[in-house]
């Protein structure tokens, strides 16, 4: 649900504000504090965080729809991005997608009806090592395979 | 200056051209999409690609500057095929609206293929699709699937009016263009966006499946609706042989003045064009029981009155209003024949009231000429109608189209006193019917002349639409009232033309010397 | 054993705490360059190291930190690029994990040279938990005094802040990075002007990668000398490859720059899985073009992989087996260079969604006779007339899929279409 920013939040985004030469640099960082504590950034957000880096509230929204971590509605409590790039394909990614998609009973971009999951595909995570890896909120898990999926999420609560 | 070569022939440019520009001045053409000379060059379209001796990549005209010695070819292989590349890219990803898109015959798009494609489609795939019939807001329509993303309108709206309405969303192939959360676009400047999109993404309702530009005659004129001047193309329709058209004038364009306006019009000039067409008065109306008049009979009669009252010495029976609506010429005829030949003093300037000016193109003057009036000795006065009326036995008024909202009811009231009262006007109002005569008047986008802007400026016109009916110029009556006044005739007799009263007004008036 | 110069430490438990690495020679390097050396000798030594850009490009180090204008009143700013987008590509995240304060360090030396009041390091927003212990690294370096106001009481004064991107590989090319970074769409800028005149709220700007930054400390202490030694002459140094794909042992190796990548496959990574056979390689990163299993005899160094019509990179070593279909490969390709690219510029927002489409109807079976020779054609519509470089990273890997397994894509095409 959306609502007024917290004073610490507030505090924070002026804080942040103030190590740049423009407010409005802030921008990212501040997107990623309000969606933590949000948990989306919708057009109410997107004007409150205007008035505090004062900047125009299209600004925001132009910057929350080009990357692709800004949520702008609220999705599941466990966001489960799958990394579908190539080490992660070659090392049988798809399957796992399969695997979670039946599990899980969604599609991709798709949220859990008890609003649990919530599953994505994203690109390259940077933890080609550990292929196949997918990250949880930002937790990442590597090597999986079903049985290792199976038990990070029996242990998410 | 430093001397390049573009396509093996010679230029000197001066240093900090671009090699788009510098092409330009001598008549080559480079194609451009996402450049606009208003904005400061963004390079995305990569329409402008060029090739220049010795860099290994082709370089873009629109931002790249000249080097003393630069070769460059707008016409080689590479280049050909870049742009045919870049073509080949926008015209997959768009709908071939054409037959049903009102920038068909002005389209860059259309242009481009037309003289840098013919090729056929290769697209197998399907087209993304789009939002096509979005009203953006005052008489804007936009369509994000015929959107190439240049983002002129973007910038426009950034950088020129600061509003800022539309903003670029989402990124890759799902990119577009879109207001924000509803907010229409909503300035005084939005009319310009139909005109610097080069597809038909932004379009005018007002212009929407009206008509083909085509059909259009373009023709350049000057804005009368305030005093800035505005340069602008009126485009117009002259009908068919078989049948005829619902309207003449189709809309108003805007003709680029770095002096005046720079590249842009206001959407007051723009879309406030229905005055040229509509309600004309197109025919001489005699009121009383007089026969009905021609030109002749009437000028006549009138040079008759003028001269019987200024022999009786009765010239302050003669009463004259003005507005700014008359060009500099016609104002300089008014101040010869009246204040200066039949002594007339009982002159009183009145105008349109002053609106809201914005901070940029409009001012608060609703009238073309207010200064060229003041050059020639004309001050905005005050209307206490009973006085200036007290003892007129003639009165001839020269009417601006919109005339009807000021002669207020006090004003028709005092004019029942009068015995004789001509009207010289463009349009058939309520307030035509208080007056003996009413005879037909041309409009400034009818006639020639020049108007002094609120700068100062003095900017000469020409005829971009045909005078309906029997309407005639201000200054061509005035002239040939002057000869039927005979006081003068060597005077007089010098003028056949605007150009030929501009020739002695500026003999005469420094301030119109100066402003050669 | 060749030497170490950023994983040297790794092996130690809690080296990320300043204290651990302050045992072990940490910030010697900051001392020495502050109190003993001037910022032109600094740039000499640097220069001499022949010290390349570890992000992908490859720029010498020095004459990139050369460009900057001495005498220009604007503030500078450096930006470490620690984006790491380039699909295959993990070493910066082991360099932050485990050894935040060598960057630090490299931070605190280049600012110096180059005459920088703040550095930003930029993120990617996928590193949440990278970026928190960065950010109490940099915490611990404020408290010992090698960062704020008076830096060990030279006067240098240093201010090192963490900005975190928000998932876009585009915001790894420079331009894009700082258009990131001043709060605004990912969108690449036209060069000229360079970032070196014209940057970060156009001030002067130096951006450099995580790892070329970390490798300044050890340069410092050393001298170029050594460092050239360790690598080649014209290319210093170590790199840190990582392996990833069908070997037994994937991760990271520090090895001279030079280093075969066969041996790196073979010996270092353990070679390829258990019942798997080597089909292709991509040497550095998913932009770099394609080596087929005979091409892999190859020394890893800039020019060598250049002459071999491929390119180094950001190192990243993808090794693909005989079971795998290359028609995947591509499509995993085309989809994510589709996916990035940012939409400015007509080719390459067009070209990659084009085809990225032809691929995945091929896929699907519905290829024709003509797609192959035409996503050649759309790709060549992308090489050198983008706005930047991610057009040719995508019309690269593409291009040499093809034209060295053509005949494997065509058997995706049914006969006769």
């Amino acid at each position: 649900m959306s609502q007024e920013l917290t004073d610490r939040t507030i505090k924070k985004i002026e804080e942040l504000a103030s190590r740049y030469a423009r407010k409005e640099a802030a921008l990212l960082p501040v997107l990623h504090l309000v969606q933590n504590e949000v948990g989306f950034i919708s057009p109410q957000e997107e004007k409150q965080v205007a008035r505090l880096l004062d900047i125009k509230p299209i600004k925001v929204k132009e910057v929350v729809t080009f990357y692709t971590m800004y949520n702008q509605k609220a999705i599941g409590k466990y966001h489960i991005q799958v990394c579908s790039n190539l080490s992660c394909s070659l090392l049988g990614a798809e399957s796992l997608i399969d695997h979670l998609k039946e599990k899980l009973g969604i599609g991709v971009g798709e949220t859990t009806p008890d609003k649990k999951f919530t599953l994505t595909t994203v690109e390259c995570l940077g933890a080609c090592e550990q292929s196949p890896c997918m990250m949880i909120n930002f937790d990442y898990f590597g090597n999986l395979d079903k049985e290792k999926i199976d038990d990070v999420l029996s242990k998410l609560k | 200056m430093m001397k390049i070569f573009i396509d093996e022939r010679e230029l000197d440019v001066a240093p900090g051209m671009t090699i788009l520009k510098a092409a330009e001045s001598v008549g080559i053409k480079i194609p451009h999409l996402c450049y606009h000379k208003a904005f400061l060059p963004e390079g995305t379209c990569r329409m402008c690609l060029v090739e220049i001796e010795g860099l290994p990549k082709l370089e873009l005209a629109c931002s790249t500057q000249v080097r003393d010695g630069m070769k460059i070819s707008t016409k080689s292989e590479r280049v050909i095929e870049a742009r045919k590349g870049v073509l080949e890219c926008l015209l997959a990803e768009h709908p071939i609206d054409c037959p049903i898109c009102d920038k068909a015959g002005e389209c860059k798009l259309q242009d481009y293929y037309d003289e840098y494609g013919l090729f056929e489609s290769e697209f197998n795939e399907k087209k993304e699709r789009r939002e096509k019939k979005i009203e953006i807001g005052k008489n804007l329509i936009h369509d994000q699937e015929r959107c190439i993303l240049c983002r002129r309108c973007v910038r426009f709206l950034r950088e020129i009016t600061k509003t800022e309405e539309l903003g670029v969303f989402q990124r890759g192939i799902h990119t577009e263009v879109s207001t924000y959360e509803g907010i229409p676009v909503d300035n005084n400047y939005s009319g310009n966006l139909a005109e610097i999109c080069p597809v038909g993404a932004i379009t005018d309702k007002d212009f929407r499946f009206k008509t083909r530009s085509w059909f259009l005659q373009s023709r350049e004129s000057i804005c009368p609706l305030c005093s800035r001047g505005c340069n602008i193309y009126i485009d117009s329709h002259t009908g068919f042989s078989r049948f005829s058209v619902p309207k003449r004038v189709y809309r108003i364009k805007t003709r680029e003045n770095q002096m005046i306006n720079g590249y842009w019009i206001c959407d007051k000039g723009r879309y406030e064009y229905a005055y040229l067409d509509q309600e004309r008065l197109e025919e001489i109306i005699v009121n009383d029981s007089l026969d009905s008049g021609s030109w002749p009979e009437i000028t006549v009669f009138l040079a008759g009155e003028l001269r019987r009252l200024f022999k009786m010495k009765r010239s302050s029976r003669i009463g004259l209003i003005i507005q700014s609506w008359l060009s500099n010429e016609e104002l300089f005829l008014v101040d010869k024949i009246f204040r200066n030949d039949l002594n007339v003093e009982k002159i009183h300037f009145l105008d349109p009231p002053e609106e809201q000016a914005d901070d940029f193109l409009l001012t608060s003057e609703r009238s073309p000429n207010r200064r060229g009036a003041k050059e020639l000795g004309f001050e905005l006065q005050s209307a206490d109608w009973d006085k200036f009326f007290a003892d007129i036995e003639l009165l001839l008024v020269f009417a601006s189209p919109f005339w009807n909202d000021t002669a207020n009811e006090p004003l028709k009231a005092a004019l029942d006193k009068i015995n004789t009262k001509v009207l010289l006007s463009s349009h058939v109002q309520e307030v035509n019917s208080a007056f003996d005569i009413v005879l037909p008047m041309s409009l400034i986008a009818e006639r020639a002349g020049s108007l002094t802007n609120v700068v100062g400026s003095v900017q000469s016109f020409y005829p971009a639409l045909d005078a309906p009916g029997d309407c005639k110029p201000a200054w061509k009556f005035l002239v040939e009232l002057s000869r039927k006044i005979a006081m003068n005739n060597d005077f007089y007799g010098q003028f056949s033309s605007p150009e030929s009263i501009r020739k002695v007004m500026n003999k005469e008036i420094s301030f119109f010397r100066e402003e050669q | 054993m060749a030497d170490k110069i950023l994983t040297k430490h790794f092996g130690l438990e809690n080296l990320f705490k300043i204290d651990v690495y302050m045992k072990n020679d940490g910030y010697s390097a900051v001392k020495k360059a502050l109190s003993g050396m001037k910022p032109d000798e600094i740039l000499e030594e640097v220069k001499a190291a022949n010290l390349r850009g570890r992000g992908g490009a490859g720029f010498p180090a020095g004459v990139k930190w050369g460009f900057v204008p001495k005498d220009s009143e604007k503030s500078k700013y450096l930006c470490v690029n620690a984006d790491e987008g380039e699909p295959g590509t993990f070493k910066d995240r082991y360099i932050l994990n485990h050894n935040p304060h060598l960057l630090i360090e490299g931070i605190i030396i280049a600012s110096y040279c180059v005459g920088i009041n703040t550095a930003f390091i930029y993120i990617r927003g996928e590193y949440e938990a990278v970026a928190l212990r960065l950010e109490d690294a940099i915490s611990a370096a404020y408290e010992n005094g090698y960062l704020g106001d008076d830096i060990l009481g030279t006067g240098f004064k240093l201010d090192v802040y963490v900005h975190r991107g928000a998932g876009a590989y585009i915001c790894g090319e420079e331009t894009a990075l700082l258009e990131s970074l001043e709060g605004k769409r990912g969108n690449p800028r036209l060069k000229p002007p360079f970032p070196a005149s014209v940057g970060l709220f156009d001030c002067p700007t130096v951006i450099n990668n995580v790892e070329t930054i970390s490798n300044i400390p050890s340069i410092i202490i050393n001298g170029a000398d050594w460092f050239c030694k360790m690598g080649l002459p014209k290319d210093g140094g170590t790199r840190i490859f990582g392996v990833s794909g069908m070997v037994k042992n994937p991760g990271i190796f520090e090895l001279p720059v030079g280093m075969s990548l066969k041996k790196i496959i073979v010996e270092h990574a353990g070679g390829m899985k258990e019942g798997k056979t080597l089909k292709a390689v991509i040497p550095g990163g998913m932009s770099a073009p394609i080596l087929k299993a005979d091409e892999i005899e190859i020394n890893m160094d800039f020019d060598a992989l250049v002459e071999a019509k491929s390119m180094l990179g950001s190192a990243a070593i993808i090794v693909i087996d005989q079971d795998t279909s290359m028609l995947d490969v591509l499509k995993v390709i085309t989809k994510f260079y589709s996916h990035e690219s940012c939409g400015q510029c007509t080719p390459c927002r067009i070209g990659n969604a084009w085809i990225n489409k032809i691929v995945k109807r091929i896929a699907e079976g519905g290829g024709k006779r003509e797609d192959l020779d035409k996503i050649i054609q759309l790709a060549n519509n992308m090489m050198g007339k983008t706005l930047c470089p991610l057009g040719d990273a995508a019309a690269m890997p593409i291009l040499s899929i093809i034209q060295k397994f053509r005949d494997e894509l065509e058997s995706y095409i049914p006969l006769g279409n």
